[in-house]
C-alpha cells in the first residue's frame, strides 16, 4: 500500500525561476490555496513529530520522566553495544532481506504470467494478487496462526502428518521462518505490481527481432527480459524491504520472542519501560536503514537511465 | 506481449504461479473454513458445521462498538483526506509554480516512512501538546495516512484526463466552473471514488497507527482482533475475519467494476 518513494527532481526546481513567472498571479494565488492546506497538515503532523521523535533520541530522560538536555549520543552507544539490541537489529535485516529475495524469486514468474497471457487470466491473476492486500493485516496473520500452529491441529501440520512426510507435529510457529512466510504474503503485492508494470513494458518487437537473429529463450531472458525488469525488481525490492523491516503484527503474532523485530523493540520501550529517548533511538534506526535502501536504489537507477541515454 | 509464453516456459512459470496464488489464498480460505466448526476450539479439519459463531459475533456488544468506531473513524478520516488532497493534487498536476516536484514529494513522503514509527511520531506529538482527545487524535493520525493514497490516486487520473476537452469547452464559451463541474469532474470520478473506498479500506484496517493512540473505549476492529487471538481460541474470530474478508471481497469487486484495480490504486 505505499508508494514507490517519489523521486524529486532538482534540477526541474531552477527552471521556473529562470522563466520569472508573474507572481503572485491570480492563477499563482489559487494554486496556493489549493496547495496549502495538505502541505501545512503534513508539516505539522508528519515532518513536525517525525524531527521531534529524531531529536528526542539525542535528550536525556530524568528520573521524573522528563526529556531534555544535554544532548548525548549515550543511546546510541547503548543500542550498538549491548548483544541483545544488536541481535534484533540482525534478526530485523535478516528477515527483511530473506522476505524480498523470497517475494522476487516468486513474483517473477507470476508477473512474467500476468504480462503474457490473455486478458482474462491476468485479469483474474491480479484480483488474486491485490485481494489480500484490501484484507487487514491482523486477519491474515491470524490465518497463518492457525495454518502454522505448532500442534497437531495445525493446518500445515496436520497435512504433513496425514501424508506421512513427518512423524511428530514440527515447531512452526514462533520461528524467524513463521515471520518470513506470513510477511511474505502480506508484502507480496508490493513486489508483483511493480515488477508486472516493468515486464508490460518491455517492447516485444525486441524479443521478435532477437529471436530472428537466432536467440534462444534463455539467452534472450539474459540479455532482454531480466535486464530492463531490473527498475521494477528495485521497486518491488525496496517496497517489500522496508515495508517488512518496519513491520510490527506479523512479527508480534508468528515470531513472538522467537523472532524478536525492530518494531517491537520501540514498541516494547514506549509503552512498556517508558523510554522515549531510547525508543527514539531505535525508530531512528530504523528509519535510516529504511531511508538509506531507498535513496540507494533510487541514485542506482538514476545513473543508470542517466548513461542510457 | 503479443509473444506469449512458448510452451517449455509455460510448463515451468503455470505450476510455479498456480502454487504462489495457493499460497495468496490459504489463510483466508483456512479462516473461512474455521469460523464454521462446531467445536469450542478452532480445530483443523474442520469439524461439523454451525453458524452459531456468527450469531455470537453479531450479538457481541464489544465487537459491535469497534465495528461501529472503526466505520465512523474511517468516513471522517477519508472526508478529511479528500478535502486535503484533492484541491493539492489538482495543484501539484495542474499549477505552474516553482517546486512543483518538491510539493509533490512532500504530499507523497508519509508513504516512505515505516507507518509504525509515524505512529509513535504521533503519539509523542499529542503527548507534547496534551491532546488527550482519544477521537480528535485518531481522527487526525488516519487522515495523514490515507491523504498520500488520495493525492496518489487523483493525480493519476488527472494526467490521465483529456485537456483538450477542456480547453475545447472552454472555446466554446463554457464558464470555468462549469468546465470543471461537466468535464474535469466526470473524466477523474472512477478514480476519485476508487481513491476514496481505498482511503477507506486504509484507515479501517490500519493497525500500526491506531495501535499507538487507541484507548479502551476507541478499539477500531484490528486492534479488537489483535487483542483476542492472543486470549480467545473460539471459532468466533475466524467469524469475524471471514466477515471482514467478504467485506474487503466486495470493495475489491467495486473498485474493479468502477476504475479497474490497478489504475484504482494507481500501482
Amino acid at each position: 500500500m505505499a508508494a514507490p518513494p517519489a523521486a524529486v527532481d532538482f534540477t526541474s526546481l531552477a527552471g521556473p525561476f529562470r522563466r520569472r513567472l508573474p507572481w503572485p498571479s491570480p492563477a499563482s494565488l489559487g494554486t496556493c490555496v489549493q496547495l496549502l492546506p495538505a502541505v501545512l497538515f503534513l508539516g505539522f503532523f508528519f515532518m513536525l513529530p517525525a524531527a521531534t521523535l529524531f531529536a528526542y533520541s539525542f535528550l536525556t530522560q530524568s528520573a521524573q520522566g522528563n526529556v531534555g538536555l544535554p544532548l548525548t549520543t549515550a543511546h546510541y552507544q547503548h543500542f550498538f553495544g549491548t548483544a541483545l539490541y544488536s541481535r534484533v537489529l540482525l534478526t530485523t535485516l535478516r528477515i527483511s532481506l530473506t522476505t524480498t529475495l523470497a517475494a522476487a524469486l516468486l513474483a517473477y514468474p507470476v508477473a512474467l504470467v500476468m504480462v503474457r497471457t490473455g486478458a482474462m487470466t491476468a485479469r483474474i491473476i491480479t484480483m488474486i494478487v491485490i485481494a489480500p492486500l484490501i484484507v487487514s493485516v491482523v486477519v491474515r496473520t491470524y490465518g497463518w496462526e492457525v495454518i502454522l500452529g505448532n500442534g497437531p491441529s495445525g493446518v500445515l501440520n496436520w497435512l504433513l502428518l496425514e501424508t506421512g512426510v513427518i512423524r511428530h507435529p514440527v515447531r512452526l510457529l514462533y520461528t524467524e521462518a513463521a515471520v518470513v512466510i506470513g510477511s511474505l504474503h502480506v508484502f507480496f503485492p508490493f513486489m508483483v505490481l511493480p515488477l508486472a508494470s516493468a515486464l508490460g513494458k518491455i517492447d516485444p518487437s525486441l524479443d521478435d527481432a532477437a529471436t530472428t537473429l537466432g536467440a534462444g529463450s534463455g539467452r534472450r531472458f539474459c540479455r532482454i527480459t531480466f535486464p530492463l525488469s531490473l527498475p521494477g525488481l528495485a521497486v518491488g525490492g525496496c517496497l517489500v524491504f522496508s515495508l517488512t523491516a518496519g513491520s510490527f503484527v506479523t512479527p508480534a503474532i508468528l515470531g513472538g520472542s522467537g523472532a524478536q523485530m525492530l518494531g517491537m523493540l520501540v514498541d516494547q520501550q514506549i509503552l512498556t519501560v517508558y523510554d522515549w529517548p531510547f525508543g527514539a533511538t531505535v525508530a531512528t534506526v530504523l528509519v535510516v536503514i529504511v531511508l538509506a535502501i531507498n535513496l540507494a536504489s533510487m541514485r542506482l537507477f538514476d545513473r543508470r537511465r542517466r548513461n542510457a541515454r | 506481449m503479443s509473444g506469449g509464453l512458448s510452451r517449455p516456459l509455460a510448463w515451468v512459470l503455470l505450476p510455479i504461479t498456480a502454487a504462489v496464488l495457493v499460497f495468496i489464498l490459504a489463510p483466508l480460505v483456512v479462516t473461512i473454513a474455521i469460523s464454521f466448526n462446531d467445536t469450542a476450539f478452532v480445530v483443523f479439519p474442520p469439524h461439523g458445521f454451525t453458524l452459531k459463531w456468527y450469531g455470537e459475533v453479531v450479538s457481541d456488544p464489544e465487537f459491535l462498538g469497534s465495528l461501529a468506531f472503526s466505520t465512523e473513524l474511517a468516513l471522517a478520516a477519508t472526508a478529511g483526506a479528500l478535502l486535503l488532497g484533492v484541491p493539492a493534487a489538482f495543484a501539484v498536476v495542474r499549477g505552474r509554480f516553482p517546486g512543483r516536484e518538491a510539493a509533490t514529494a512532500v504530499l507523497l513522503s508519509p508513504l516512505i516512512f515505516p507507518v509504525l514509527i509515524t505512529g509513535v511520531a504521533l503519539l509523542q506529538l499529542f503527548a507534547i501538546l496534551r491532546s488527550d482527545n482519544t477521537s480528535l487524535n485518531l481522527f487526525l493520525a488516519h487522515v495523514l495516512v490515507t491523504l498520500p493514497y488520495v493525492v496518489r490516486t487523483v493525480m493519476a487520473s488527472l494526467m490521465l484526463a483529456d485537456r483538450t476537452l477542456e480547453e475545447a469547452a472552454q472555446t466554446l464559451g463554457a464558464a470555468h466552473w462549469r468546465v470543471f463541474r461537466r468535464i474535469t469532474i466526470p473524466q477523474i470520478a472512477p478514480g476519485l471514488a476508487a481513491g476514496a473506498l481505498f482511503a477507506f479500506m486504509v484507515s479501517f484496517d490500519n493497525f500500526p497507527i491506531s495501535m499507538w493512540l487507541a484507548d479502551a473505549q476507541h478499539n477500531p476492529v484490528p486492534l479488537l482482533i489483535f487483542q483476542r487471538i492472543a486470549n480467545v481460541f473460539e471459532p468466533s474470530l475466524a467469524a469475524i475475519s471471514t466477515l471482514l474478508i467478504v467485506f474487503a471481497v466486495g470493495v475489491v469487486i467495486v473498485v474493479e467494476r468502477v476504475a479497474g484495480l490497478r489504475r484504482g490504486l494507481a500501482m
